[in-house]
């Protein structure tokens, strides 16, 4: 039986471009990190050779790799019960794949696997804006969607089979804009990038009001927000109807769970700075009024390009040791 | 070991309380008006000393752990009453502590989803279940979420409002003065008003017409008889219901809703539409995974079961031991 304590993880973040790895110690600073291109591996299997590879080699370089306690993986579509990446619509990798207990077999350490919005909640809940929250409620925009975790009693609330938190697909517009996850009226055809930038195509061609988003070439939220600094009314109406409906999204949750706070990750500043003005207007119009003026509706505490890495790293404790090599 | 609690329903109207066992088996139980006592000390000073009557006859105080209340507009955490809109008590009324210094047992109040969801996971529909919904729905229309087994009250314990989520933006005012929201479409008052409107669209005939005063009870007996708006009625409600429920899955991937109150009892007419509607609306993931099953446990016994269990939950204290 060895006394020694094992005092860093891996945290292993998966996007659909490129896959980041970090070391990390207790107190969640990165001691070193290794990126590498994902979209490179068509093959699963070639993908997981590598990423051992890897995560050896940047353990051997970083106090070695009898240092390391567990790893924690970020992926999308993922299943934390399940430890399976499953029916990703994102990536090249199709099916359910058994991404934990494959990578456990490589590298001889126990893995832990979640999704993003589950990823952000704990990174956010051990390093970041929701520390020392017991309910909370995380809304992550990344990806292009909308997704979200809930915290309940100081723990993840993962649903029965691992599905909670599909807040980007309740229907907030009975027989609204169709979603591509086949169904209308879904918040996230209206507050993501993609629902906002169809939302001033709509309003501009409703209108023949002059605006400066008619001369953009290519048309963001980012720079519809850029509008909006400079006083344009249709890029503000834009925003003020993109809120009104993320704050009858976020209403309703709250409305449901009481939470502390509700945190929006992997927002860009720009866009934040102009929706939280209507959001938190519509929300208090739709929020029932026990709750009212108690819930925070603030943004996240980590750094975007920190958060996931971290997040996982944060997974990694939440697993039971366990060694190959003992 | 002190094997039976004390479990006390106070509705609007009755109150009931009952000596129940470990295994939810109500040994004794009894009732009396609620409105008969305006003033709460009052209220308080017969009910305690009722309550000390019936276990004193069925087991004695020395073989009672504890007093579990289920009330309208009650908080767990705080153990009070806050600002109950339909009782007679305004303002907050410590009942929990109240009830404790006149008893000397350990008291624990809920409100009526929480007591209710507590009685159908240790003995109803939900009896293993750890990630569930209980939903009641009656004069209004409330909710409790088990996560991971255990309550979620929220960080107030003011979680469960889902009659409260707005389903229609422009919708009905409801009497919380929010707009659209669900309990204005599909509690005792919502499912009225849908009659009325459906009744002023058309010159349909119908039984609806026929009565002075409707209520859902009727307008199911009503469907019973084949009765087309009466249908309507249901169909438009079990659509929204469907709706706001669908939102609630979608968010907490609940293993089941349990469906209790006075309400459902329409059965097919309401069930029907709602599982359509809510088959529509729910997120891929989710779809044809949550099982939406109506309470198998007595009207009439649900809240006092529930209640008892909620007792168990507090620390044991006795004045005496």
């Amino acid at each position: 039986m060895s006394n020694t304590v094992k005092n860093r993880v891996i945290g292993v973040d998966i996007r659909m471009d490129h896959t980041t790895i970090a070391v990390v110690d207790q107190r969640g600073n990165i001691l070193a990190t290794d990126s590498f291109m994902t979209i490179d591996y068509q093959d699963v299997n070639n993908f997981m050779t590598v990423l051992s590879e890897r995560i050896v080699t940047i353990a051997e370089n970083n106090g070695g790799f009898e240092n390391i306690r567990s790893v924690g993986i970020s992926a999308p579509s993922s299943n934390y019960l399940s430890g399976c990446i499953e029916n990703a619509a994102n990536m090249p990798w199709k099916g359910v794949i058994p991404l934990a207990a494959m990578l456990r077999d490589r590298i001889g350490l126990a893995v832990a696997l979640g999704n993003d919005a589950h990823i952000t909640a704990l990174g956010e809940h051990v390093y970041g804006a929701a520390h020392g929250m017991q309910n909370f409620v995380i809304v992550s925009f990344g990806h292009g969607g909308l997704g979200s975790c809930i915290y309940s009693n100081g723990l993840p609330y993962l649903g029965t089979s691992g599905s909670a938190g599909e807040m980007g697909h309740t229907c907030v517009e009975s027989g609204g804009r169709q979603c591509g996850c086949g169904r209308q009226g879904c918040l996230e055809t209206y507050v993501t990038d993609r629902g906002i930038v169809q939302t001033a195509k709509e309003m501009m061609a409703a209108s023949a009001q002059p605006s400066m988003m008619r001369s953009l070439e290519t048309l963001t939220s980012v720079a519809i927000a850029q509008c909006c600094e400079q006083g344009d009314e249709l890029a503000l109406e834009v925003f003020r109807k993109t809120g009104d409906y993320l704050g009858l999204g976020l209403a309703n949750v709250a409305s449901v769970l009481d939470p502390e706070a509700i945190i929006l990750a992997d927002l860009p500043d720009e866009v934040f700075k102009c929706l939280i003005e209507p959001t938190r207007a519509a929300f208090d119009k739709y929020v029932f009024r026990n709750i009212k003026d108690k819930v925070r509706l603030v943004v996240a505490g980590l750094n975007n390009n920190e958060r996931d890495v971290l997040g996982a790293a944060a997974l990694a404790w939440t697993v039971q040791e366990y060694s190959l090599f003992k | 070991m002190k094997n039976r609690v004390v479990g006390i329903d106070i509705g609007v109207a009755i109150t009931n309380y009952a000596v129940v066992d470990l295994r939810g088996e109500i040994i004794a139980h009894d009732s009396f008006s609620t409105l008969d006592y305006p003033n709460v000390d009052n209220y308080l000073a017969t009910l305690c000393e009722r309550v000390l009557n019936l276990v004193e006859e069925n087991g004695g105080y020395e073989a009672m752990r504890s007093v579990g209340v289920c009330c309208p507009s009650s908080n767990f955490l705080t153990g009070c009453i806050e600002n109950a809109p339909n009782l007679k008590w305004k303002g907050i009324i410590p009942l929990a502590a109240m009830m404790r210094d006149r008893l000397g047992l350990a008291v624990a109040l809920g409100n009526n989803p929480q007591c209710v969801a507590l009685g159908e996971q240790a003995f109803g529909s939900a009896h293993g279940m750890k990630d569930f919904v209980v939903i009641t729905l009656g004069y209004g229309l409330g909710s409790c979420l088990f996560s991971n087994g255990r309550m979620h009250l929220g960080t107030k314990g003011f979680a469960g409002e889902v009659g409260h989520t707005c389903v229609e933006p422009n919708g009905r005012r409801c009497a919380c003065g929010n707009i659209g929201c669900l309990e204005a479409y599909c509690a005792h008052r919502g499912i009225i008003c849908t009659a009325e409107e459906l009744l002023a669209e058309s010159q349909e005939p119908s039984m609806m017409r026929q009565v002075e005063k409707l209520n859902p009870k009727m307008i199911a007996e009503f469907c019973d008889q084949g009765d087309a708006l009466a249908i309507e009625t249901f169909r438009r409600t079990g659509d929204i219901l469907g709706r706001g429920l669908a939102n609630y899955a979608s968010i907490t991937n609940p293993e089941a809703i349990i469906l209790t109150g006075g309400i459902p009892h329409a059965g097919k007419w309401l069930l029907e539409p709602t599982e359509q509607s809510f088959e529509k609306h729910v997120f891929h993931n989710i779809k044809g995974q949550t099982k939406i099953l109506v309470s198998n446990l007595k009207d009439s016994e649900r809240e006092v079961l529930g209640a008892s269990v909620l007792a168990w939950m507090v620390k044991e204290y006795s004045l005496f031991i």
